[in-house]
């Protein structure tokens, strides 16, 4: 369905009343208006007429019109019309006048009539009226073109329907910029929630927002804090499971490593070696899947002022271990770096990276963390001297679950994508770049300034 | 050593239990933190090791009432506590119960063992003059230190090095820890200068199979003896 215009439907909506308004309210002015204006000409029509009844003189055969030449330039003068008249003899004989003027239809002959007629290819209005001949009725008509009737009506009608017409233009305008306006603060809505982070699940705030838009913005919150109530529970739900985990793990972990302390038929040995590198890695597992529930968009919310420094001394000593296993040379560059983050998933981040360099560089390698500032930007980084990552892999590898093919150790994949997902969630970024030596990667997780 | 094992997992608790009891200490265990405060009450254990998440009284529940109701006899119980929650927890992290030490949960064997028995050495440095870590012993009282029970000569600076590295077995100790440990002796110490007195100490203590391991840029660490 094509996106509906408020605005278009509304003018659609608006427009016909409007016009027919427009008409009705023209009609509605012009006709009382137009009746007396009319009136009042038809009038002055008619007392040219009884002037003109006035010189009416019987004569030798009836009667005749004596009328003084400047009398009858003052009868006829009119700014605008031409004005015509005739007079008619009791029997209806043309006795003076204008040859032709229209006799009004109908056959009453003692009254006054005004009526529409036409003569010499003009319209004209005219009036007929009983004029005394003595005993007898003779009739006067007297006609006149229509030029300042007609000027008459234009003006009327266009005092009328210019302020109906300014009206109707305004009403338009005031819809098209209303609806503009009126949506404003939709607008500005549409705007808060683009302007979030896609992990921002807090209510928008309705203080600020017009009452009609009250019930759009509780249901949006409404919404929200389902949303993030799910989001919760998956959290809660994930890290119950991950934390249900450990305690059987460690179980199976003492007793694989009580097994392993006894005299071992060399088979059975290396079977339970394996069952014991298994546990060692679902524990692992089990920490990445909690790291990744912590780190989830709306987990957040346990940011703290944090130094890198402190977080990896806090942790070096798990770090020589796992690196003494494998004879790995872990050393320490590390200088202040304050940022503002989580505690657990920025510890969790740089073990991953400890541990992805530790596993993948080969027996006696060495492995460097550092953490410190460049510029206004706090960083930890971990450089190693393994076999490095091929410029090719660098995006992939940040994917979860990916292994670059070929890849000896036991990893889950799990590793740098959890670490993106926590530099991501704290506006970090990661990159992967060649080691300093000969071989060997780097990879670092740079934060926002300040 | 008397040990006392809370940990409500049986096969967790059987296997720490065989564990310690393979390492020469009595062990008792029990699943309820209830009863663990009244044991605690009644004898006095070298090391309690306590599992946060019981069922009813919980591990933090025990620990403050070991550490406030409890009957010391002879110095405070030590109490390594055991967790399935994340290091993030403050109250783990910083230890602010008073216990002693934490593992998160699934620890490697070893490295219990290895930190029970560095709190084991700490109680009875408590406790007693003599700290005794494989052939080497110090006798902080009279201060003289022997290895293979043959006197050892120590300078005073590279005792106190020493001393501050038996303290944490297993762990890192950083150079400016190493310095502040040893700053009571009045000059300034280079970072430079601890070296010089590891070094020292490395050459005495190596042929015994005492082994000071660097971790570059950070520190050292005095590891497990494991034998010459």
């Amino acid at each position: 369905m094509a996106a509906r215009s408020l605005r278009a439907h509304l003018l659609r909506m608006l427009l016909p009343p409007i016009a027919a308004l427009l008409v009705l309210g023209g009609l509605v002015a012009y006709y009382p208006t137009i009746e007396p204006a009319t009136a009042a000409y038809d009038q002055g029509l008619i007392d040219v007429g009884i002037s003109l009844g006035t010189y009416i003189r019987p004569a030798d055969a009836g009667y005749r019109l004596e009328l003084p030449a400047a009398v009858d330039q003052v009868l006829r003068r009119d700014s605008y019309d031409t004005v015509y008249y005739r007079v008619l003899g009791p029997k209806g004989e043309g006795i003076a006048g204008d040859e032709g003027l229209p006799e009004p239809s109908g056959a009453v002959v003692d009254a006054v009539v005004a009526y529409d007629a036409s003569y010499k290819g003009q319209k004209v209005r005219a009036v007929a009226l009983p004029a005394q001949c003595g005993a007898a009725a003779c009739r006067v008509l007297v006609a006149e073109t229509t030029v300042k009737r007609k000027r008459l009506a234009r003006d009327i009608l266009f005092s009328t329907l210019l302020p109906e017409m300014l009206i109707a233009f305004a009403t338009v305008l005031i819809v098209w910029f209303g609806v503009k306006r009126g949506l404003g603060p939709l607008a500005r809505l549409s705007e808060e929630i683009k302007a979030r982070s896609p992990g921002d699940l807090r209510p928008i705030d309705p203080a600020g927002t017009p009452e009609e838009t009250r019930p759009l913005v509780s249901a949006l919150n409404g919404l929200l804090e389902e949303v993030s109530q799910s989001s919760r529970s998956q959290q809660r739900f994930l890290a119950n499971a991950a934390h249900q985990l450990r305690t059987p793990l460690a179980g199976l972990r003492a007793h694989t490593e009580l097994a392993l302390a006894q005299p071992l038929p060399t088979e059975v040995r290396a079977e339970l070696e394996q069952v014991h590198q298994a546990t060692i890695r679902t524990a692992r597992l089990a920490n990445q899947l909690l790291a990744l529930a912590r780190a989830e968009p709306g987990a957040r919310g346990n940011a703290a002022e944090l130094n890198l420094k402190t977080l990896a001394e806090s942790d070096a000593d798990a770090w020589v271990h796992q690196a003494l296993a494998r004879d790995i040379d872990l050393g320490f560059e590390l200088d202040w770096a304050p940022v503002q983050g989580d505690a657990f998933l920025l510890r969790e981040a740089l073990a991953n990276l400890v541990h992805n360099a530790i596993e993948y560089s080969h027996r006696g390698g060495r492995v460097t963390v550092r953490t410190g500032e460049r510029g206004a930007h706090a960083f930890a980084e971990v450089e190693d001297d393994g076999p490095g990552i091929p410029e090719a892999e660098r995006e992939r590898v940040l994917e979860r679950f990916y292994r670059i093919p070929g890849t000896a150790g036991t990893g889950s994949g799990l590793g740098l994508a959890i670490v993106r997902e926590i530099a991501a969630g704290h506006g970090a970024t990661i990159s992967i770049t060649d080691a300093t030596g000969a071989k060997g990667c780097r990879v670092a997780i740079t934060f926002p300034h300040g | 050593m008397r040990l006392l094992i809370v940990e409500d997992d049986a096969p967790l608790a059987s296997g720490l239990r065989r564990i310690l009891e393979a390492e020469g200490h009595a062990v008792d265990v029990t699943s309820r933190g209830e009863q663990a405060v009244l044991a605690a009450a009644q004898e006095r254990f070298d090391l309690v090791i306590l599992d946060i998440g019981l069922p009813q009284m919980d591990g933090f529940e025990v620990l403050r009432r070991l550490r406030t109701t409890a009957v010391d006899k002879g110095g405070p119980m030590p109490v390594l506590v055991l967790t399935a929650r994340d290091a993030v927890d403050d109250r783990v992290h910083g230890l602010d119960l008073g216990a002693d030490d934490y593992m998160v949960k699934p620890f490697a064997m070893p490295e219990l063992t290895a930190r029970v028995r560095a709190l084991l050495r700490r109680s009875q440095a408590h406790g007693g003059p003599r700290i005794v870590h494989g052939p080497l012993a110090l006798d902080t009282v009279a201060r003289r230190a022997f290895l293979k029970n043959e006197p050892l000569e120590l300078a005073a600076r590279e005792w106190a090095v020493l001393e501050v590295l038996l303290g944490k077995v297993e762990k890192i100790v950083s150079k400016e820890a190493i310095i502040q440990a040893v700053a009571g002796w009045g000059d300034d110490l280079s970072p430079n200068a601890i070296e010089v007195y590891v070094s020292r100490l490395r050459s005495k203590l190596e042929p015994a199979g005492i082994k000071i391991r660097t971790v570059r840029g950070f520190g050292y660490m005095l590891e497990e003896f494991k034998g010459a």
